[in-house]
């Protein structure tokens, strides 16, 4: 350390161990957060690394002439790089190497062009650099530095604090702009780590070396609710920022400094962009109205968006589920229970709910096929009474339908898991209609009449087992042994595969036991038991 | 003679690394703060030993820059071209890495780094393919001009028991959309654009295997092929058989999957890469 305002390699080196072990504390913290460019929670890890080997190599450098000692650093971050964030802090250091080279010692204004050299070589490292990363929070932290540096070029401390103080700020703003960490809710972890490293060289300037030593970091917060789900953010409640405000103002002779300066304080994220004839607004507020309220007093207002953030989560996590096709193709199908539908939702189609009981009519069908944004629609009716409904389909929109012609919820569900997301539609088609025939369906339902059918007697009111929705093959009051004689009948022992969706007239367990059973009859087979939820049926089940 | 460079993701036998001097730079599995270069100081036996008992989820990164240029300095003393394929840009930082090697040691000698938009084997037969061209005595613009032809003729299948080593590793790329199904799904995926894209949804491993044995077949007159694995040699010798009567078994590779790869897999990855013809 040094009092005079001339400093050397030594106090470098120091500061850069300093916020090294500072920014130690604060890994975990920074992985968690970690979601671009590839959201892999290891953005503190690597920088650390990275760090470690830029001190070991600064401890072998004994010299203290500051060119000698940043160049020594800056091979010590090229040879310890990791990762991305890595990568792009041994350009900093390159960059610091460049601008204290031939500086035996140095003032704030030195420390303040060097830096400025690390953020431009920051920059060209990268053949496509990304704002609202470390790179925004190093050219903000060094322009701000440079400012100061005209100012009181001796001032080391007060131009570091000044960095500082500009990087805080700047990992604050990096959700706003970059859309990745917006949808996540969280602010960049790179830009993070840059500023808790620059935090921590501070400190030791300043001799706060207690609090470098019993204290933690204070992380930069986004200060916006995350709209996409993200597994690896810790797992802390966030807390409710009530509803997100959005809307655009147009008058004459507006200021959006003004208006920014008057709404601040008034909610959470507050972006105010714009010109005089138009102003665009976005806040997490608790009160909308009185934002709304104000805003009329000075312009029109349009696109007003406002949503309850709550909402807007669950919200985003359906439209990911309806995601799975390519919107080129849709698939519907018709489908009952509420959890066959959730699989077949789950699988990517969308649903028109109907079945043995309740078909649903061309009307009912059509008008789902006119939702859909797709101009292609593959149709499966997965009865055999629909899927001459959904023929006539075809002559009634001017959208290309093709229909597979599923007779069977669970060769609906094959046809759907066929799908091929690199293949044409008719390729698709033909595999779907192919895969269909390489399952085998067997629904236990109720008899409806008492009767006789191939040989087998039924009485009204008996669990019936039918293949294929065309061949009885078993009768009798006891569900599950209805189900076994089926099974056995179908051909289970020359399958791989055995799934059974339970509907809501058989219990939970009920369905268990039978699970146990078929394991035990047929041990080599893969067997799933799913809540179907459908009436009328005690079990759907898929052979494959 | 250009002298071929490429990372560890690319899964190359080793008599072909020796017989073709091809210099591979590992990419680093991490534990915790514990770092081992892919394959130097970690087997793919003892990392997938790890990786099934560890509680800590491994992470992986890419090679210095500093390690690049330092090898291409070594390497510049033996010749004046130096071809250096990597693993696709979408997946890792190492060829970053590479091209800022490249800037730091300057005018040493030519160096070209082609991001090959692939891993594994979809990346490691076009390293052998250039290593080859390479031994043949061509020159590293007619190897380049081979590559640009073949970049787009290389494809990985892949085969995945659960998607939650690529969930957690951060590279599910597009197979988000199989991410939260219902049914126990085997799916098969592929690179497209060097990211991570679903071809299929299986229901269990029999029929993805199948899958992978279709796309094979459908392939038109395959130029290479390697089939690889983690832990499950058995099913690599089901798989094996099913492809003798399409490509002949013997000019078939073999190889396991490196560790960092591993790392975003899981154990039981089973794969086949293949080189299309023209």
């Amino acid at each position: 350390m040094n009092d005079a305002n001339s400093w050397n390699g030594k106090d470098i080196r120091d500061m850069f161990a300093a916020g090294s072990n500072w920014m130690e504390k604060s890994v975990a913290d920074i992985n968690a957060i970690n979601v671009f460019p590839v959201p892999d929670g290891d953005t503190g890890t690597n920088m650390l690394l990275t760090l470690r080997s830029v001190i070991e190599e600064a401890d072998r450098a004994s010299d203290t002439n500051t060119g000698a000692m940043t160049k020594a650093m800056s091979h010590g971050a090229l040879l310890g790089a990791r990762g991305n964030s890595g990568v792009i802090l041994s350009q900093i250091f390159r960059g610091l190497a460049r601008g204290f080279d031939g500086k035996s010692t140095f003032n704030g204004a030195d420390w303040a062009q060097a830096f400025t050299q690390a953020s431009k070589t920051a920059y060209e490292g990268l053949s496509n650099p990304v704002e609202g990363t470390i790179l925004t929070v190093i050219r903000e932290a060094a322009t701000k530095a440079q400012k100061v540096a005209e100012k009181n070029p001796d001032d080391l401390i007060g131009i570091l604090q000044a960095a500082v103080d500009e990087a805080r700020e700047s990992v604050g703003r990096t959700p706003t702009l970059l859309a990745a960490l917006m949808e996540a809710g969280v602010v960049d972890a790179g830009g993070q780590g840059l500023y808790i490293l620059l935090d921590g060289a501070l400190r030791f300037l300043k001799g706060e070396l207690d609090d470098l030593q019993y204290r933690k970091p204070q992380m930069v917060n986004a200060n916006i609710t995350a709209t996409k789900t993200f597994d690896m953010v810790s797992s802390e409640e966030e807390e409710a920022y009530g509803y997100c405000t959005n809307f655009l103002m147009e008058g004459q002779n507006l200021d959006p400094e003004k208006i920014r300066r008057k709404l601040d304080g008034k909610g959470q994220s507050l972006v105010v962009a714009g010109d005089e004839t138009a102003v665009r607004v976005h806040i997490h507020t608790y009160d909308p109205g009185g934002i709304l309220a104000y805003a009329t007093t000075l312009g029109t207002l349009h696109q007003i968006q406002i949503q309850n953030m709550d909402d807007q989560h669950v919200g985003f996590k359906e439209m990911q589920r309806q995601k799975v096709l390519p919107p080129e193709i849709a698939v519907i199908a018709v489908a009952f229970g509420d959890g066959m539908i959730k699989v077949y939702e789950s699988l990517g189609a969308i649903i028109v709910k109907g079945g043995q009981t309740m078909n649903p009519s061309v009307k009912e069908i059509l008008a789902a096929v006119e939702a859909v944004d797709s101009q292609k629609v593959i149709l499966l009716p997965n009865n055999k009474n629909i899927i001459l409904t959904v023929t006539q389909i075809k002559e009634l929109t001017s959208k290309e339908i093709d229909v597979v012609p599923t007779r069977t919820l669970p060769q609906g569900i094959t046809a759907l898991l066929t799908f091929n997301f690199e293949n044409s539609i008719r390729e698709n088609l033909q595999a779907m209609s192919e895969a269909i025939k390489s399952v085998k369906s067997v629904e236990i339902t109720t008899a409806a009449r008492s009767t006789q059918v191939s040989g087998i007697k039924i009485k009204q009111g008996q669990a019936i087992g039918i293949i294929d929705d065309s061949e009885l093959v078993a009768a009798g009051d006891d569900v599950n042994q209805v189900l076994m004689e089926s099974l056995a009948k179908a051909g289970a022992e020359s399958v791989e595969l055995i799934t059974l969706y339970y509907g809501n007239n058989t219990k939970q367990e009920q369905a268990e036991d039978v699970v146990t059973k078929i394991k035990k009859d047929y041990p080599d087979k893969q067997v799933e038991l799913v809540n179907g939820g459908q009436p009328h049926y005690f079990y759907i089940v898929s052979l494959e | 003679m250009v002298k071929v460079v490429c990372d560890s993701t690319a899964d190359i036998p080793e008599d072909l690394t020796k017989k073709y001097d091809i210099s591979i730079v590992p990419l680093n599995v991490i534990f915790g703060t514990e770092t081992y270069r892919d394959i130097t100081d970690i087997t793919p036996d003892q990392f997938y030993k790890r990786l099934v008992e560890s509680k800590v989820h491994p992470t992986t990164s890419a090679q210095s820059p500093g390690y690049f240029s330092e090898l291409f300095n070594k390497l510049a003393k033996e010749t004046d071209e130096i071809l250096v394929i990597t693993i696709s840009s979408k997946l890792s930082a190492t060829y970053e890495s590479a091209i800022q090697a490249k800037a730091l040691v300057g005018d040493i000698c030519k160096i070209e780094v082609v991001d090959s938009m692939q891993t594994i084997g979809g990346l490691g037969l076009l390293v052998i393919k250039a290593a080859e061209a390479a031994h043949g005595g061509a020159r590293l613009t007619q190897i380049m001009d081979m590559l640009n032809s073949l970049l787009a003729r290389s494809h990985a299948y892949m085969v995945f028991d659960t998607l939650e080593y690529l969930r957690k590793g951060g590279r599910i790329g597009r197979a988000q959309a199989l991410l939260g199904g219902l049914l126990k799904i085997t799916p098969v995926l592929t690179l497209r654009d060097g990211v991570v894209t679903p071809v299929q949804r299986t229901r269990s491993r029999v029929q993805a295997i199948d899958t992978l044995v279709n796309l094979v077949k459908s392939a038109r007159n395959i130029e290479s092929l390697i089939i690889q694995h983690a832990t499950t040699p058995d099913d690599l010798e089901i798989l094996a058989g099913r492809l003798a009567d399409i490509y002949p078994k013997e000019k078939t590779f073999r190889h396991t999957v490196s560790p960092v790869i591993g790392v975003h897999v899981g154990p039981h990855v089973l794969a086949v890469c293949f080189i299309e013809g023209e």
